[in-house]
């Protein structure tokens, strides 16, 4: 069985992209397959507690990530850089990955898909 | 070996389903049976539209498509998420929302992302354009 790496790089908010991504992912683990997300970029946004997007901005994709568990999804990695994210703001189920980790991280997987 | 194409890129915004294109003639040429199938997801879906009409001194990428699909045999599907959020519809799409008209192009099928997973279990590589 084939592990997956989504990797969410662009904006919740410019684009589908986020959303799409984080449906493959689900669709993925709803089919049992081993997959991980990791983050980068503007898509680090999506961590940000307190989101209230209106209708126009699209959905609040932050709701999704409690839910992430239920469907096996365990592992979602940042760069330890994003310092932001060490704020208490944040939703707290992401791991942090120095820059070596996250370099060696995209090898680990047998496909890896942006978004 | 066998490959899967996931391209995700738009038509208009980017060159992934014209490179894609490319890939499949040159793969096709030396290995015939290389691509098992084509997967559309996000904005790409959108070349799969029977009313989009380019330019008549510009690629029809619709076209080369359903062309190399024919010559091929290769399945072009389109996540019919993507593409009835778009406004890309086949006849049982049309119906289930009353429409009156259907949008997609011959050639192309409208399929869920589950068939993408079974692309994956069932192809050596699956490569993204975007």
């Amino acid at each position: 069985m084939k592990h997956t790496l989504i990797h969410l790089n662009a904006s919740p908010y410019t684009s589908l992209a986020c959303k799409e991504g984080l449906d493959l992912a689900l669709v993925l683990a709803t089919f049992e397959q081993p997959v991980d997300l990791c983050l980068s970029g503007a898509a680090v946004a999506i961590l940000s507690d307190n989101q209230q997007p209106t209708p126009e901005h699209g959905k609040n994709l932050h709701k999704l990530l409690a839910g992430l568990e239920f469907y096996d999804i365990e592992n979602v990695y940042i760069e330890k850089a994003n310092a932001q994210l060490e704020s208490n703001t944040t939703w707290q189920g992401v791991q942090p990955l120095d820059e070596v980790e996250w370099q060696t991280m995209f090898s680990q997987y047998q496909q890896v898909f942006r978004f | 070996m066998q490959y899967t194409l996931l391209i995700t890129g738009s038509p208009y915004q980017s060159k992934a389903c014209h490179s894609a294109l490319r890939f499949i003639k040159a793969a096709v040429s030396k290995y015939p049976n290389s691509i098992k199938g084509v997967f559309f997801y996000e904005d790409a879906v959108l070349v799969g539209s029977q009313i989009a009409q380019p330019p008549r001194d510009e690629i029809n990428l619709t076209k080369e498509w359903q062309d190399i699909a024919e010559q091929q045999n290769i399945p072009l599907y389109l996540c019919i998420a993507a593409a009835v959020r778009r406004g890309i519809i086949n006849e049982n799409e049309s119906r289930r929302y009353a429409l009156e008209q259907h949008t997609l192009a011959k050639n192309f099928q409208l399929e869920g992302l589950g068939t993408l997973v079974d692309l994956m279990n069932t192809t050596h590589k699956i490569i993204q354009f975007r």
